[in-house]
């Protein structure tokens, strides 16, 4: 390999190292899903009893956390509707049609992704404050769009790209309009992409918190900006139970991602599958 | 579309075919043209007017000048030192990790990636919570330290300078890993092969060979990490004390607290062209290491 005759020891050496850094990634989360679980919130690691106080207190009366949780969903929905149109649309343009200022239209997109997000998040807020938006769900939904839609456009972009023009011209060649063609040929191969680019879209949107945080009201509190608030203000427990909730949710949404995926990878594949034996290769699916 | 088609000459001129193939692109790529422009591009531009202009709606420098003097000057610096710290950290952190998992078998390397992805798709403030619990006066990590009768435990790990660098190191690993693991799959192992066999050392190899075909993607990563981290706010604000208080920190004070709006624009302003300059350096690196690439080819 890198050095070819590399000694056990070195070799063990950074093995050891590697699997400290792994720790050091995995280890935040991991703790929070025992301490989530432990009859002391704060301290005291490893837990010394187990107890479920902290996911009950969380739907208590007078909690807050469940018109947190009902907002950003709520939000979140609204934003993944407004990405997927954009997502669909540009990610079109930018494969299928021909397009002037083709990289102008790219970088447009790409930027909201390597600003600073408090930047734009000030810029919304600049916005929605003379128009007396803020704290209003539809200014959270349309400023998460911003972060969320390039994140669509560019896993669309990857889906069609990996579908097969020719299918689609074959289509057109038997007479099919333009019409039949999307809902036929292609609608059935990007569906995969398509859920994809729901999925992240609902997580950035659910997980964001500066755009949240500047645009929300006393009344308006999105989940993280819930939870940020009882870290530094108000101390309460159960937002490690939060904070467990959170992480079993991405993590289920990105195996969600993961399934669409192997279901979706053989389907072109066995559409093409005269080539594959002929021995010309095709496109595919592109990894995000 | 369909219809217009079937009634004009069965082979359409192909001017004809590429306008409309041209408009039809116009039309698609219309939302996401309008959308951006109007809630990126335009509130970016607000922001810009609004650092310039005085209380009267003149032109001013001053909020420029109340930015970069005293305390705020001071916290540009500890954004910038906290940022480079967090992306030299996070270079070499990722360097020896991405080394080791490109040696490892396929089976093996795809876990290690998992450990390494899926963090990155959980909350940042989640994540800041679980390094809160575990770098605690009674957390893990101190707990092992006296229990390892390490001199010194239980060590001040966090509201302080080293905390901040533990919570954004984490957080930016993802990416310096993930690139430098593209960057490393790509080194041509013959090359390394073909030094070895003519005598070289280890060492040789690792500083002749290996390090100038990875450094461009050193360099990238490096700056990525370190723009990334100027905008951040989560971490500091929760893992650090006064002394660490960075730019996006001051920002959002002085927007929910203070109401001052135009102090906040400017800096806004400094933090976005800040990430604008490393950007540029970014994009001048690649090309760099790609023009270094085709000599090395040819």
């Amino acid at each position: 390999m890198m050095q070819p005759r590399s000694t056990i020891a070195g070799r063990i050496a950074l093995t050891a190292i590697a699997t400290v850094i792994l720790l050091f990634l995995a280890l935040p989360i991991a703790v929070i899903l025992v301490t989530s679980f432990s009859n002391n919130a704060f301290a005291a690691f490893p837990p010394e009893a187990w107890t479920l106080n902290w996911y009950k207190a969380l739907f208590a009366d007078g909690s807050k956390w469940p018109t947190a949780l009902t907002l950003s969903a709520f939000v979140a929905c609204l934003s993944t509707v407004f990405s997927l149109i954009i997502g669909v649309t540009a990610a079109t343009a930018l494969t299928r049609g021909e397009l002037p200022l083709r990289s102008a239209v790219y970088a447009l997109v790409l930027g909201p992704l390597v600003i600073p997000q408090i930047v734009t998040a000030l810029g919304l807020f600049l916005l929605f404050e003379p128009a007396a938006m803020l704290g209003s769900p539809l200014a959270i939904a349309l400023g998460h769009t911003v972060l969320a839609s390039p994140i669509a456009v560019l896993i669309l972009i990857a889906t069609l790209r990996g579908i097969d023009e020719r299918l689609e011209d074959a289509a057109a060649s038997m007479g099919a309009g333009r019409l039949t063609i999307a809902r036929r040929v292609t609608f059935p191969l990007a569906a995969p992409g398509m859920i994809a680019a729901a999925i992240f879209s609902f997580i950035t949107s659910f997980d964001e918190f500066y755009i949240s945080q500047f645009l929300s009201s006393v009344d308006t509190v999105t989940l993280p900006v819930q939870v940020y608030n009882s870290l530094t203000f108000d101390i309460d427990p159960s937002v490690t139970a939060v904070s467990a909730i959170l992480i079993a949710f991405a993590v289920l949404a990105l195996g969600l991602v993961a399934l669409v995926r192997w279901l979706g990878s053989g389907r072109q594949d066995s559409l093409l599958s005269v080539e594959n034996t002929v021995g010309v290769t095709t496109p595919g699916g592109e990894a995000v | 579309m369909a219809a217009t088609l079937t009634t004009k000459a069965p082979a359409p001129p192909r001017k004809l075919l590429a306008s409309r193939r041209t408009r039809a692109g116009v039309l698609y790529a219309l939302p996401v043209v309008v959308y951006l422009l109007v809630l990126f591009v335009y509130p970016i531009f607000s922001t810009l007017f609004l650092s310039l202009k005085n209380a009267n709606g003149s032109f001013t420098l001053h909020w420029y000048a109340d930015a970069l003097t005293g305390v705020n000057l001071s916290v540009l610096f500890t954004t910038l030192r906290i940022s480079a710290e967090t992306a030299l950290f996070s270079l070499v952190f990722g360097f020896i990790l991405a080394n080791a998992i490109s040696r490892l078998k396929p089976l093996w390397a795809a876990l290690a990636m998992l450990i390494v992805v899926v963090p990155h798709f959980i909350s940042a403030l989640v994540r800041t919570y679980g390094w809160i619990i575990l770098l605690g006066d009674k957390g893990l990590v101190n707990e092992t330290l006296t229990g390892l009768r390490v001199p010194g435990a239980p060590f001040q790990l966090l509201y302080n300078e080293l905390g901040v660098v533990i919570g954004t190191t984490s957080m930016m690993l993802p990416y310096t890993v993930l690139l430098l693991y593209g960057v490393m799959r790509g080194v041509d192992r013959r090359l390394l092969a073909a030094a070895a066999s003519m005598g070289a050392g280890r060492v040789t190899i690792f500083r002749r060979i290996y390090l100038p075909m990875v450094a461009p993607g050193l360099a990238s990563a490096g700056l990525l990490s370190f723009i990334l981290s100027l905008g951040y706010y989560i971490t500091p604000a929760l893992m650090g004390g006064p002394k660490q208080t960075m730019i996006a920190t001051l920002i959002n004070q002085q927007v929910t607290k203070e109401n001052q709006w135009n102090g906040a624009a400017a800096q806004g302003v400094i933090l976005l062209l800040l990430t604008l300059a490393g950007l540029l350096l970014v994009k001048l690196v690649s090309s760099l290491g790609a023009s270094r690439r085709k000599r090395s080819a040819s």
